[in-house]
């Protein structure tokens, strides 16, 4: 292994043990995180219990919404306070000290608190998939293109947040960008409720917009709502919205790191 | 051949101007101002390797702008920096392989983990080999009781403790050059002293050090050249024993009489010495000047005539040279 991945390694290592650090936190969240499936659970069986709306019935939206759980808890999980924290409490100073690339460095870190909500992850699943037997994918393609939809969701969630925290070096506050990316992502991305339900107007903007790869995607590749050729569409677009954004931070972090002042010792 | 060199080093920052109160906050809402604040303002420094270099001066000089500049944190406003040859603010990395930097008011420890594992990530950041890294930390073990508290959580460290891992980790890849910002800051006598004695140590091997501090003890032990800076301007820049050899050319003595001392009489009779009268009524000192008498001398006509029942000698100290220097009443 490379002496940058193991580096890497070291800091998702690190972000992961940091999120297990607090025990009652991580037990309390593996256990209750499957909570807000099981009201969503319960809201769409009685709103499609008269048959399917915009292309959903009981069945497929089952899936979508063990998927929405799945990206929620990784996305939601992940530790974004640390690094605004670290841009507004001045500690930005220590990390400009060491010798690694600040955006990989925090890559690397958001990765590992974003595997710590794994657990929770499959705790959740396997209760849901127990409770509501949900369908499986359309086809074993569409399964492999689905978890590949899921692997591109960690470098995608961050180039979002690190995108929305490096705006607090103009801000100098983190709550309310926080507060605007994680609704914009709840919205657009499908998570409250299916794009299709959405106005054609709103769809729109939605796809010009990179949240819907986070239940979105996924979905329509698991239930087929797309064909295979769709599908590694959609997973281009995925991965071009997460490269982008990878290029775009680096762009802002040059004109940001300028505006580093860090006062008094 | 110098390891650090900046000329004309200068940092501006662009803070808010803005009235206080409610009335002040609106009216900055609506029409922003801002004013230019010079925190280092061309500053000229060379270091050569091996040196042991103490950068003082008051709080609000520019100490720290400047460390956070020669580190590459900032980018200078004017000027220029080289370190080992490279630009510490555009090639940030190479540069911050070879130097080891602590923030006495900020730690690079992980909050919530294992002083180990901190010093363990900065090993891999470090690339330093498993051998180097057991015979370090076996170094640090032996000179700043490392092990007792390595297995601890870092929140939970005293704050002697946390300087001392912070040190560890500021130093884990043998650094050439050393920027320690602060690092006695509120610690205990005993501590202080381990602190510095591991610093001279480390000085006597060939490591470069910068250090800034309020304790000019620290100054005093482990630096053998100062650099005052004052407004963002250098005002003294030397060694310090040249500095005491220059500016110190008073000794004192207090006198402890049976009575009470008449001032005015006593500085007729001994004209060649200055008088002041001390806290008690039959307490006074004598200040004369260390080149024209020696302490033996001026020890033996005053126990001779005046017969004290007690006397101290006041030591020389760089602190009140220092705080004369900011003062502005000397320069160099």
């Amino acid at each position: 292994m490379s002496h940058a991945f193991a580096v890497d390694r070291a800091f998702a290592t690190v972000a992961f043990k940091r999120r297990l650090a607090y025990k009652t936190q991580w037990m309390v969240a593996l256990v209750l995180g499957g909570g807000a499936m099981l009201v969503s659970m319960a809201m769409w069986r009685y709103l499609l219990a008269d048959g399917a709306l915009s292309g959903y019935d009981w069945d497929s939206m089952r899936a979508y919404i063990i998927i929405g759980f799945i990206t929620a808890t990784v996305v939601f999980g992940a530790a974004d306070w640390n690094i605004a924290d670290r841009i507004l409490d001045g500690h930005i100073a220590v990390d400009l000290t060491k010798p690694v690339d600040f955006q990989r460095a925090r890559a690397a870190e958001y990765i590992g608190s974003m595997a710590s909500t794994v657990p929770t992850v499959v705790v959740g699943v396997i209760g849901a998939w127990l409770l509501f037997d949900p369908p499986g994918p359309a086809s074993p393609t569409a399964g492999v293109l689905t978890a590949a939809s899921f692997v591109l969701v960690f470098p995608l969630a961050f180039g979002i947040t690190y995108m929305t925290v490096l705006v607090c070096f103009w801000t100098k506050r983190y709550l309310g960008v926080m507060w605007l990316r994680e609704a914009l992502l709840s919205f657009f991305s499908g998570m409250m409720i299916p794009l299709a339900f959405m106005p054609s107007w709103l769809q729109a903007i939605a796809w010009a917009l990179p949240f819907p790869h986070f239940t979105t995607t996924p979905a329509a590749i698991y239930l087929g709502h797309v064909d295979t050729a769709g599908a590694l569409g959609l997973l281009a677009a995925e991965a071009a919205w997460a490269v982008g954004l990878w290029l775009g931070a680096r762009l802002v972090f040059r004109r940001a790191v300028r505006k580093v002042t860090v006062h008094g010792g | 051949m110098p390891i650090l060199e900046a000329r004309s080093l200068t940092k501006t920052f662009r803070r808010p101007d803005k009235a206080s109160g409610f009335k002040g906050a609106v009216k900055h809402l609506a029409q922003r101002k801002y004013k230019n604040y010079t925190a280092v303002d061309g500053i000229d420094l060379s270091i050569d390797a091996g040196e042991s270099v103490a950068y003082v001066g008051p709080n609000g000089a520019g100490k720290s702008t400047t460390v956070k500049l020669l580190t590459g944190i900032l980018k200078p406003t004017e000027g220029t920096v080289r370190v080992m040859g490279r630009d510490p603010h555009t090639e940030r990395i190479a540069n911050a392989h070879d130097i080891g930097v602590l923030f006495g008011q900020r730690t690079q420890l992980w909050w919530d983990l294992p002083v180990e594992e901190s010093l363990k990530l900065l090993k891999h950041m470090y690339g330093v080999s498993d051998a180097d890294y057991k015979a370090r930390i076996a170094k640090f073990d032996e000179l700043l009781d490392l092990g007792e508290f390595m297995p601890a959580l870092a929140r939970t460290l005293s704050l002697g403790q946390r300087m001392r891992a912070d040190l560890a980790c500021a130093l884990i890849h043998a650094p050439k050059m050393v920027y320690l910002d602060e690092p006695t800051i509120g610690l205990d006598i005993s501590v202080k002293d381990r602190l510095r004695a591991f610093l001279r140590e480390m000085v006597n091997d060939g490591t470069t050090l910068l250090l800034t501090s309020h304790d000019l003890a620290d100054i005093e032990e482990v630096c053998e050249r100062i650099i005052v800076i004052d407004k963002g301007a250098v005002a003294y820049d030397g060694p310090i024993t040249e500095l005491k050899a220059h500016y110190i050319t008073t000794k004192a003595v207090n006198l402890y009489l049976e009575d009470a001392v008449d001032v005015p009489a006593l500085a007729e009779k001994f004209p060649e010495f200055t008088w002041a009268a001390g806290e008690a009524p039959s307490e006074v000192t004598v200040t004369y000047e260390s080149a024209r008498f020696s302490t033996a001398e001026v020890l033996g006509s005053l126990t001779a005539q005046l017969a004290p029942r007690d006397l101290s000698l006041s030591e020389p100290s760089i602190e009140d040279v220092i705080r004369r220097l900011y003062a502005g009443e000397l320069t160099r």
